[in-house]
């Protein structure tokens, strides 16, 4: 038997349908179904779209075996990585700096641009999320561990 | 004529220095709001809510105004040029307004269309709300559970539409959308579902960190494939606003969509529950039903027409509940009614009788703040462009911060960035392997509506189905459902009976 | 080398950990008076009912010097339906913070607090009880019933009818209205709307025939006579164009009434003195002439300071019973 590669397109289908199963599942054990003179209870919309998921993923699965696979460039993923690191460093030294710092490191050393273009990206968009965000709108964004230390 | 009688009344309130700088400043302030990811005209309106404590309550509801209308403006700036909605009504701009300023290679004519459309709209949404403002409030009244089930399911039908050519994913996604919508508080039983557990689930998954990162984020994973690409030169002839105008044949295919969604907008402004989002949505769904020069969804005019058009008219039509009945129609109407009310204006029945000169001041300021936003808008044109030459490679990095910040804005935490940044994923991965997200969005929206009314009509029905058909409005709406669901069904039987030909 | 600037660091983050402690030390005894910024947090959307009592307390106390000159910053803390800033003010540690952090809470707060967390009033530290409000029932234009009399009689004979009104709050007053008056939820339903203008909208198409309401929202529908109230869930009738409306001892039943109040907490952990400080700040707004006419009489809400130990008792006893007729023990 020849054997098939477990392709992506494959796997959602089989995502969705165990989103499904659960949503059928909970819906009908923990929030109810019908009720007589309550009609629909919380649990009824989500089985009923539920069940039709778990249809609709298993034909899904069955059209997605006959297609190619798809390819993920790995270079793709790096602005989610650096979304990550931003989180990450958020806890730390706060979102702003994060944020700048992702932008410096992003310009300089991965597109490795000169420090000019480098540090023009940095203030248009500085000056996008302090004007717009900090300033006028007051968004309070997360100082940081470091900050909270310091401020008490 | 005694409304425009009235009216006019109203544009002498209006036309003093004051109120028309601050229409103006409404207006900046609104499309730079607009056109920001993550902040949406509730957040704006609210936060500036406080300055205007200054003025007398009629200016400050002047410029209020002008804010949540040119809005919707600027929603459509970010969705064409970035294909990152700048609200939720945008999202169904993005579907033919990037396409068109990218492969098209018409950025500032998808602009001025969407400007356009937008002015259309809002202008045919202010008129009927000028003469028939409290008789469209009375009939938004009479859309009780029922009939906004028996509506929605029909709008759900049009979901079907938008599936494009692979009909099996976009349903599959469609489910998904619902799934997820239905996890959070349930209103009408006062209790958490499907939160497993997690108290930030408690409040569910909000919308805005949602399509940021579905659309936005997703997109800024696409973008990395074309760093490379060297910006197009002949861009160049383009940025000036003689090179963005529409040919005649251009206004002349936009005028058709823009009209009919402007009505359709505001009769969808005036129902209970139903918004600007959703207007924009059944806009673009009914053009479906009519002929376009070319396909939706490639960057056609019509498809942007369609949808900018229903938000603005949908914009100005839920000032009709607002204004007739003291009933705000979303969450930024009840963030200006209760600015209203703190200073000592009660909307409501009675307003219009015992505070004529806000009422009409009020409208007359839409009207004022329509022109001067369409004037603005398209005046900035050029400018927008420019954005589109800056080299995608620097793009990268600016729409991801925009994408962060603006998922963080949303509710000032650090979970609307984690939102955003596992739906982005979740977008970028459907995409690749051919599962468009615009069902799923949408879904999202309209099920929860459709899901909520649809139970509230049972419990006066008392668990009945009969309550559909027993009142006239959804017993049509019924008719219409079934009769769509029914035609490719008959058609296909007549078909191989011979009957018809193929 | 290294090793020594190490140890330096060292040295200084202690001594100031210890100054700092030393400081808050010397403060204990004294009277507290704001020093630094002002936290206060909302767990609902701004432009809300919420938003707008915090606003205005906020500005009388600062026009009135109550706050040392510094700034309070209002925090909108809204994920999880608002339970995820509750959560973080009770878990805020002792010190300098919690002498600075306060949160509005209603009723409408607590209840969906205890229903669906593990998170109690007896985590925070009430500080003022500022106002409450109470709520009727009215008939729509087109609804089936005209007065009271008629809604008793048609539920003696068996007829079914339906409540509507928003969630929070309204759902526990209908809660108590049917167990008094002896009715199952079948027969007189509810259906919660995500604010009372969902409710209000609903009557006027008559879409349903009862609505229950408390008086700000409804007070213009009423003048307008698209609204009458029928039923008074209070101890006493209503004044204004409300008093029309009896109460339901009139009906021989006992009074049933589920106030609405409107208060603000702190972290537990809020110090002694500071909490003496904040309760007299409240105290002194609510006597202001712009708390009375510019926010009581303008929302229709029944002034009711308490103070802090006298809020704590009556929190304490409104938890207690919300939980025993949801049927939790604790």
């Amino acid at each position: 038997m020849q054997s098939k590669k477990i392709t992506s397109k494959m796997v959602i289908p089989v995502v969705t349908a165990v989103i499904a199963a659960l949503f059928i599942y909970l819906g009908i054990t923990k929030y109810g179904f019908w009720h007589e003179v309550r009609g629909p209870l919380p649990g009824f919309f989500p089985t009923i779209i539920g069940f039709a998921l778990l249809g609709l993923s298993v034909l899904a699965f069955l059209g997605g075996r006959k297609e190619e696979g798809t390819t993920y460039p790995i270079e793709n993923w790096y602005p989610a990585l650096g979304v990550i690191g931003i989180m990450l460093a958020t806890l730390v030294i706060g979102m702003l700096p994060s944020l700048a710092l992702f932008v410096i490191l992003w310009l300089k050393v991965y597109e490795k641009y000169n420090w000019k273009t480098t540090l023009v990206g940095l203030a248009i968009i500085m000056a996008i999320v302090i004007g717009a965000f900090v300033m006028w709108l007051g968004v309070p964004f997360p100082k940081g561990l470091i900050y909270n230390l310091i401020a008490y | 004529m005694e409304n425009l009688q009235m009216l006019f009344m109203g544009f002498s309130v209006v036309l003093t220095l004051e109120n028309v700088l601050v229409t103006m400043l409404g207006a900046v302030l609104g499309l730079i709001v607009g056109a920001m990811p993550g902040i949406g005209s509730l957040a704006g309106v609210a936060l500036l809510l406080p300055l205007t404590y200054k003025f007398n309550p009629t200016t400050a509801i002047i410029m209020l105004g002008s804010l949540y209308y040119a809005n919707m403006y600027g929603g459509s700036f970010s969705a064409i040029l970035l294909n990152i909605p700048g609200d939720s009504p945008a999202v169904m701009t993005a579907l033919d307004g990037y396409p068109m300023a990218t492969k098209r290679n018409r950025p500032g004519q998808a602009l001025f269309t969407a400007n356009m459309s937008s002015f259309i709209g809002g202008l045919i949404g202010m008129l009927i709300l000028t003469f028939m403002g409290p008789l469209l409030a009375d009939l938004g009244l009479k859309f009780g559970p029922a009939e906004m089930t028996a509506l929605l399911l029909v709008a759900m039908t049009s979901i079907g539409w938008l599936v494009g050519e692979n009909p099996t994913k976009g349903v599959v996604l469609t489910m998904v959308g619902i799934l997820l919508a239905s996890m959070g508080m349930d209103t009408l039983t006062g209790s958490p579902r499907y939160d497993f557990g997690n108290m930030y689930l408690l409040g569910g998954i909000p919308f805005t960190p949602f399509v940021i990162g579905a659309v936005g984020f997703s997109q800024v994973l696409k973008l990395m494939e074309e760093r490379n690409k060297k910006v197009e030169a002949h861009i160049n002839q383009k940025l000036t606003i003689k090179g963005s105008m529409l040919t005649l044949h251009d206004f002349r295919r936009l005028l058709p969509p823009a009209i009919r969604s402007g009505f359709m907008g505001t009769f969808v402004g005036v129902l209970p529950g139903a918004g600007a989002t959703t207007g924009a949505f059944l806009g673009y769904a009914a053009q479906k039903a009519f002929k376009s020069e070319e396909p939706l969804g490639s960057g056609a005019i019509e498809g942007i027409a369609s949808c900018e058009a229903a938000n603005n008219a949908a914009a100005a039509g839920s000032f009709a509940p607002l204004l007739a009945l003291g009933i705000p129609g979303s969450g930024t109407g009840a963030v200006l009614l209760g600015g209203l009310m703190m200073w000592g204006l009660n909307p409501g029945p009675l307003l219009f009788s015992t505070n004529p000169d806000f009422a009409w001041g009020l409208i007359s300021s839409l009207f004022l703040a329509n022109l001067l936003t369409l004037m603005i808008a398209l005046g900035i044109i050029p400018f927008l462009i420019k954005i589109l030459t800056v080299p995608v490679k620097m793009l990268i990095p600016i729409i991801t911060v925009v994408c962060v910040v603006g998922g963080y804005s949303t509710s000032n935490s650090m979970y609307g960035v984690i939102i955003m940044f596992l739906s982005g994923l979740f977008g970028y991965i459907l995409d690749r392997n051919g599962y468009g997200v615009a069902p799923m969005l949408l879904a999202f929206v309209l099920a929860p509506l459709l899901e909520s009314n649809m139970r509230k009509a049972f419990i006066i029905s008392h668990g009945s189905l009969g309550i559909f058909f027993e009142k006239p409005i959804s017993a049509f709406l019924i008719i219409v459902l079934f009769a769509i669901i029914l035609t490719p069904v008959v058609k296909f039987v007549l078909r191989k009976a011979g009957v018809l030909k193929k | 080398m290294k090793k020594i600037a190490l140890v330096l660091t060292m040295a200084l983050l202690v001594s100031f950990a210890v100054f700092a402690g030393a400081q808050a030390e010397a403060q204990a005894g004294k009277a507290f008076t704001p020093s630094k910024n002002i936290d206060w947090y909302v767990t609902s959307s701004p432009g809300g009912g919420s938003d707008i009592f915090t606003r205005t307390i906020m500005d009388i106390a600062v026009a009135e010097n109550l706050v040392n000159g510094q700034n309070v910053v209002v925090q909108y803390k809204t994920d999880g339906a608002g339970e995820v800033g509750r959560l973080l003010v009770s878990q805020i540690k002792a010190g300098v913070q919690a002498d600075h952090t306060l949160l509005t809470f209603n009723s409408g707060d607590l209840m969906p607090m205890v229903k669906n967390t593990n998170n109690r009033f007896e985590n925070f530290q009430p500080i003022a009880h500022m106002a409450v409000d109470k709520h009727l029932i009215f008939v729509g234009e087109m609804s089936k019933y005209k007065s009271f009399e008629e809604v008793v009689a048609a539920l003696k004979r068996g007829e079914r009818m339906v409540l509507g009104g928003s969630k929070g709050d309204d759902i526990a007053c209908h809660a108590a209205l049917i167990a008094e008056l002896g009715v199952s939820q079948d027969q007189l339903s509810y259906i919660a709307h995500d604010a009372t203008s969902g409710a209000i909208t609903a009557i006027l198409g008559g879409h349903f025939d009862l609505l229950i309401s408390k008086p700000a929202a409804a007070s213009q529908y009423v003048e307008a006579g698209k609204i009458t109230p029928i039923l008074a869930l209070s101890t006493s009738r209503f004044p204004g164009n409300l008093n029309s409306a009896p109460t339901l001892s009139e009906f021989g039943y006992k009074n049933v009434e589920v106030p609405n109040w409107r208060s603000i907490v702190a972290p537990k952990t809020m110090s002694a003195e500071a909490v003496a400080y904040w309760t007299d700040v409240f105290k002194k707004v609510s006597e202001t002439e712009e708390w009375n006419k510019g926010y009581i009489e303008k929302q229709k809400l029944v002034p009711d300071y308490m103070d802090a130990a006298t809020f704590t008792t009556y929190g304490m006893n409104f938890q207690k019973e919300y939980l025993a007729s949801i049927g939790k023990d604790k």
